[in-house]
C-alpha cells in the first residue's frame, strides 16, 4: 500500500465558488507561474480567502492556511523539536511542510503576527527560495511548486501593526475591495439562495451602511455579512430581524449608529 | 411599523442629532450639516445646513419618525434641488404650489433609489378627500395624491395636478417641470377664487421644509440668505416670533443652554511656584566646553482660554480622533502576552522544557524556568510633550488654511484626549525664548494633573511668539522628567524649524547645543523624539536627535495620527 502524500489532505477537491471582479485570476495565475509571493489586500469579508482557495483549486495545488495571531512565534511556523520515548524528534511546522512538498502557503492576517516572526519569510520570499531551520541545522530548498501568499487588511490594521518595508517589498499585491453591485448581488444569491431582488436589497443596505465607515463604523459591512443575512432570510427568518441579527448587531453597540442602520434597513425592506 | 422610540411628546432634536446625521450620511454618502433651529414650526435649509426645529409643534406627528422624515426630505432637496427658482412675477399661491410640486419631484427621485423613504413620508400625509375645499386643504390633498397612488380624490383640481405630474414623469430630473406645473395649477386655484392667506400658510405635512431656499429673492440674488433671516417665503410662520413675545425664546439646545449656565470662567492657571529662574549650561561647539549657567529658563503662567475651543477641534477632527482613540485602545488591550520561561505557570513552555531535557541528558544542570503563563506586560512610561511656541508657528500651512500652531494644538488635543485614559502619565509643556536670559516655559498640563477643563483651557489659549532656544528648553524638560519615578522617560518635541534665537547668529551653535542636550539626557535615561513640521528639517534633525529619533512630517494634516504613532511605538516597546 502506498504511503499517503504528506500534504494530500490539503488538496481542494471541489471547485470553490468565486466570482471574479476584474483580472485578478489572470494576474494571480501569471504570478504563480513565476512563483512570485503575493499579498492580498482588502477589508475583511471581501473574498480574499475564498479567492486563494479558488486559485489553489484552479492550479491544482494543495493549500496550507495559517491564521496568524500576535502570540505566534517563528517555531509555530517552521516547526519544533518534540520529545518522544527515544529522545527528541523534529516536527515540521505548516510553513516547512508547504515548502518541502510544494503547496501554496497562505498566511491569513499576516500583520497580526509580530514583526520578528514575519522575518522568517524573507529568505523564502526572494530569489533564494529557501527556509533555514535553525534549530535543526537544516536548509530546506523550496519545492518548485511552493508559493507564499499573505493577506493583509489595511483598514483596521493600525499603524503600529504594519509590515516592515523589507517584508512588503518582497510581494506582489492584489487589491480587493467590495465587489461591484451586480457582482455582489450574484454572490449573495449564489451563497445564500435568496432571490436576486432580495439580494439586491441586501446589497443596497450594505452599500449605504458602508457610507458610515469612519463615521461611526470601523469597517464597512462585508459581503460575508450580507451572505449571512441572506442565509437567515432563506431559512425563513423575517428580513428585518435577519438584517438586525446579521448586519447591525455584530458591527456596533453604539445606539445612534444602530438606529441609523435600522432606518437604512427599513428603507429597503 | 413603529419607530424605535416614539412618543407623543416628541423627542427633542438635540437628543437625536447624531443618529439623524448618521442616517443621512448612510443614505446619501455625504456629510449633512444639521443645526438646532430652536422653536420653529418647520425645517428650513440655510446655506446648505438643515435647520431642524428642536421639537415639532404638538400634534404634528410622533417623535423621531417626524424628525427622520424631515431630515430625509431636506437631504433629498439638497441632493436634487440644484437650482433656485426666480421669484419673477409669481403670485404667492403659485410660489406655494411650485414648491409643493418641487417637493413631490425630489421625493419621487429619492424614493426611486431608496424605496423605504416613501413609506416613511407617506404616514404623514393624512389629508382626506372630504375636507372643506379651501386652498390649504386642496394643496395638502394634492401633496398626498402625488405620493400615494392608492389615494382617491374626486376634486378636479387635485386630479389635474396628479395627471400633469404623472405626464411629466420622464422629466423628473428637470426642476423646470415644477415651475411649469406649479404656475399652471396656481393659476387655476386663483381662478377658483380660493382664499390663500400666505401670512398664515404652513407647509403640510409637517416634515416638509419651508421651501424658502428654493427661491431666489430679488434683494439677495447673489448671497444666500443669512441664518438669522426668518423664513421669508410667502409668510411662512415661524414660532420664533411667538416665542419672542412670550419672552422665552428657547432656540438653544439643552446642551448649549447648560454650557451657557457656566460661562467660560477664568480657569485658574496651574500653580506655578514662584520659584527662582532655572539656570542651565549651554554647549559652545566653537570652544568645545559648556558655558556654565548660561541660559535662564523662566516658568510662566500659561493663559487660560475657552476650553470649548478644544471641544470644537475634536468635533472637527472627529474621524481622526476616533481613529487615534482606537489605536490607543487597541495598543492597550493588545498588551496581554504569554510570559515564557517562568519558574511557575499553568503550561509547560515547550521550548524551555526541551532545552531542559536536552541539558539533563547531556548531564548539565537544567534551568527550572520551564513554564509559561498568560500575563500582562506593564508599561512604565512617562511622556512629556514639548511644544515649540515660536513665532513661526503662526504661519499658515499652505493648503490647510490653518496655522502650524492651530494644527499642533489640534493634534495635541486629539492625542491627549486619547491617551488621557491610558495609565501612563503625560505632561504637555511648551517653550519659547528671547535671548539666553529669557527662555519661557509653560505648563499646559502637568504630570499629576488630570487632563480636564483647566488643561484644555490652557491648551486653547497657547500662542506663538518669540524664538526657539531648544537646548535650554530640553534641559528643563529633562530636569522635570527626571523627577518622575518611571522606568522609561520620553520627551516628544514638536517643532516647526531649526533652533534659533535673537542673540545667536551662528546657525550651528544652537543646533549643536540641542544635540548636546539630547545626548546628555540619553545618558540620564531620558529619550528624546522630535516631530518636525519643517519640510527642510532633514538637514539638521538627524544631527540633533540621531537617526530613527525623529519624524519629518510631509503632510501636516496627518500630525495627530503621527503623534499618536510616536506615542504608541514607545508605549508598546
Amino acid at each position: 500500500m502506498s504511503q499517503p502524500h504528506p500534504i494530500g489532505q490539503y488538496l481542494i477537491r471541489t471547485e470553490p465558488y468565486y466570482r471574479p471582479t476584474g483580472d485578478e485570476v489572470e494576474l494571480y495565475r501569471a504570478a504563480y507561474m513565476v512563483r512570485m509571493p503575493m499579498m492580498l489586500k482588502g477589508p475583511t469579508g471581501c473574498g480574499k480567502t475564498r479567492f486563494v482557495e479558488y486559485m489553489a483549486w484552479h492550479l491544482g495545488r494543495p493549500l496550507i492556511t495559517i491564521a496568524c495571531h500576535e502570540d505566534m512565534t517563528a517555531s509555530d511556523l517552521v516547526g519544533r523539536h518534540l520529545l518522544d520515548a527515544s529522545g527528541t524528534r523534529w516536527q515540521d511546522g505548516p510553513l516547512t511542510l508547504a515548502v518541502r512538498f510544494g503547496a501554496i502557503c497562505y498566511l491569513d492576517e499576516i500583520v497580526e503576527a509580530r514583526q520578528d516572526t514575519t522575518v522568517v519569510l524573507h529568505p523564502l520570499a526572494d530569489a533564494r527560495r529557501m527556509l533555514p531551520l535553525e534549530k535543526k541545522g537544516e536548509l530546506v530548498e523550496a519545492h518548485s511548486d511552493f508559493q507564499l501568499v499573505i493577506s493583509y487588511n489595511p483598514g483596521y490594521q493600525s499603524i503600529i501593526k504594519d509590515l516592515k518595508q523589507s517584508t512588503k517589498q518582497r510581494f506582489g499585491a492584489l487589491d480587493f475591495g467590495w465587489p461591484p453591485r451586480d457582482a455582489e448581488i450574484e454572490i449573495v444569491v449564489h451563497e445564500s439562495g435568496v432571490t436576486p431582488d432580495l439580494a439586491g436589497r441586501l446589497v443596497s443596505v450594505g452599500e449605504r451602511a458602508r457610507n458610515l465607515k469612519g463615521h461611526g463604523l470601523d469597517e464597512g459591512l462585508s459581503t460575508r455579512m450580507l451572505v449571512y443575512a441572506g442565509s437567515l432570510i432563506a431559512q425563513g427568518v423575517e428580513p428585518l430581524a435577519a438584517c438586525r441579527a446579521a448586519l447591525v448587531g455584530p458591527v456596533t453597540d453604539d445606539l445612534d449608529i444602530r438606529d441609523a442602520l435600522d432606518a437604512v434597513i427599513k428603507t429597503f425592506f | 411599523m413603529a419607530a424605535p422610540t416614539s412618543s407623543s411628546a416628541g423627542v427633542p432634536f438635540s437628543a437625536i442629532e447624531r443618529r439623524l446625521a448618521c442616517y443621512l450620511r448612510a443614505l446619501w454618502g455625504r456629510p449633512a450639516t444639521l443645526r438646532d433651529a430652536g422653536r420653529r414650526a418647520r425645517v428650513s435649509i440655510v446655506a446648505g445646513a438643515i435647520c431642524m426645529p428642536n421639537i415639532f409643534p404638538a400634534g404634528a406627528g410622533e417623535g423621531i419618525a417626524l424628525h427622520r422624515a424631515a431630515a430625509a426630505h431636506a437631504a433629498a432637496h439638497l441632493v436634487h434641488s440644484m437650482h433656485r427658482f426666480p421669484l419673477a412675477k409669481l403670485r404667492p399661491i403659485q410660489v406655494a404650489i411650485v414648491s409643493l410640486i418641487e417637493d413631490a419631484r425630489i421625493e419621487r427621485l429619492a424614493w426611486q433609489d431608496l424605496p423605504g423613504l416613501r413609506r416613511l413620508w407617506l404616514r404623514f400625509h393624512v389629508a382626506l378627500p372630504d375636507a372643506i375645499p379651501n386652498a390649504t386643504s386642496l394643496m395638502a390633498r394634492l401633496a398626498r395624491a402625488l405620493i400615494d397612488p392608492d389615494y382617491r380624490d374626486h376634486d378636479g383640481w387635485v386630479a389635474k395636478g396628479r395627471e400633469l405630474f404623472e405626464a411629466h414623469g420622464a422629466r423628473l430630473h428637470d426642476p423646470s417641470m415644477s415651475r411649469e406645473i406649479g404656475a399652471l395649477l396656481g393659476n387655476d386655484l386663483g381662478q377658483m377664487r380660493m382664499q390663500f392667506d400666505y401670512g398664515r400658510y404652513l407647509v403640510e405635512p409637517a416634515y416638509r421644509d419651508d421651501n424658502a431656499f428654493l427661491w431666489e429673492f430679488p434683494e439677495n440674488k447673489s448671497a444666500p440668505p443669512p441664518e438669522s433671516e426668518p423664513a421669508v417665503l410667502a409668510g411662512t410662520v415661524t414660532l420664533e416670533t411667538a416665542g419672542a413675545i412670550g419672552g422665552d425664546r428657547a432656540d438653544q439646545s439643552p446642551d448649549r443652554a447648560r454650557r451657557e449656565i457656566s460661562p467660560p470662567q477664568a480657569v485658574p492657571a496651574m500653580e506655578v511656584p514662584e520659584a527662582p529662574p532655572h539656570r542651565y549650561p549651554e554647549w559652545d561647539y566653537v570652544i568645545g566646553v559648556h558655558r556654565p549657567a548660561w541660559c535662564t529658563v523662566r516658568e510662566r503662567r500659561a493663559e487660560s482660554g475657552d476650553p470649548r475651543a478644544i471641544d470644537e477641534i475634536l468635533t472637527r477632527h472627529e474621524e481622526v480622533a476616533a481613529r487615534v482613540a482606537r489605536l490607543v485602545r487597541s495598543a492597550q488591550v493588545g498588551h496581554a502576552a504569554r510570559l515564557r520561561r517562568q519558574v511557575e505557570g499553568n503550561d509547560l513552555d515547550l521550548d524551555a522544557a526541551i532545552t531542559a531535557m536536552a541539558d539533563l541528558r547531556a548531564g548539565r544542570t537544567p534551568s527550572s524556568r520551564v513554564y509559561q503563563r498568560p500575563g500582562r506586560i506593564r508599561r512604565d512610561l512617562a511622556v512629556l510633550w514639548l511644544l515649540d511656541l515660536s513665532r513661526s508657528t503662526n504661519d499658515v500651512v499652505p493648503g490647510a488654511g490653518e496655522t502650524i500652531l492651530a494644527l499642533a494644538r489640534a493634534a495635541t488635543a486629539v492625542v491627549a484626549e486619547a491617551i488621557a485614559t491610558a495609565d501612563d502619565s503625560f505632561a504637555l509643556h511648551g517653550f519659547d525664548s528671547s535671548g539666553r536670559e529669557d527662555v519661557g516655559y509653560y505648563r499646559f498640563k502637568d504630570f499629576d494633573e488630570p487632563y480636564a477643563e483647566g488643561a484644555r483651557a490652557r491648551l486653547a489659549a497657547m500662542t506663538g511668539q518669540r524664538s526657539t532656544r531648544m537646548g535650554a528648553a530640553l534641559r528643563h524638560a529633562g530636569h522635570l522628567l527626571s523627577q518622575r519615578r518611571t522606568a522609561r522617560k520620553l520627551i516628544v518635541l514638536v517643532t516647526d524649524g531649526a533652533p534659533h534665537d535673537i542673540d545667536v547668529h551662528d546657525r550651528w551653535y544652537l543646533a549643536l547645543d540641542a544635540k548636546r542636550a539630547v545626548d546628555e539626557q540619553r545618558r540620564a535615561g531620558i529619550a528624546t523624539f522630535c516631530v518636525s513640521l519643517d519640510p527642510g528639517a532633514d538637514a539638521y534633525v538627524t544631527r540633533i536627535f540621531g537617526a530613527g529619533n525623529y519624524l519629518v512630517l510631509d503632510h501636516l494634516r496627518r500630525l495627530p495620527e503621527k503623534l499618536a504613532l510616536v506615542y504608541l511605538r514607545w508605549a508598546a516597546a
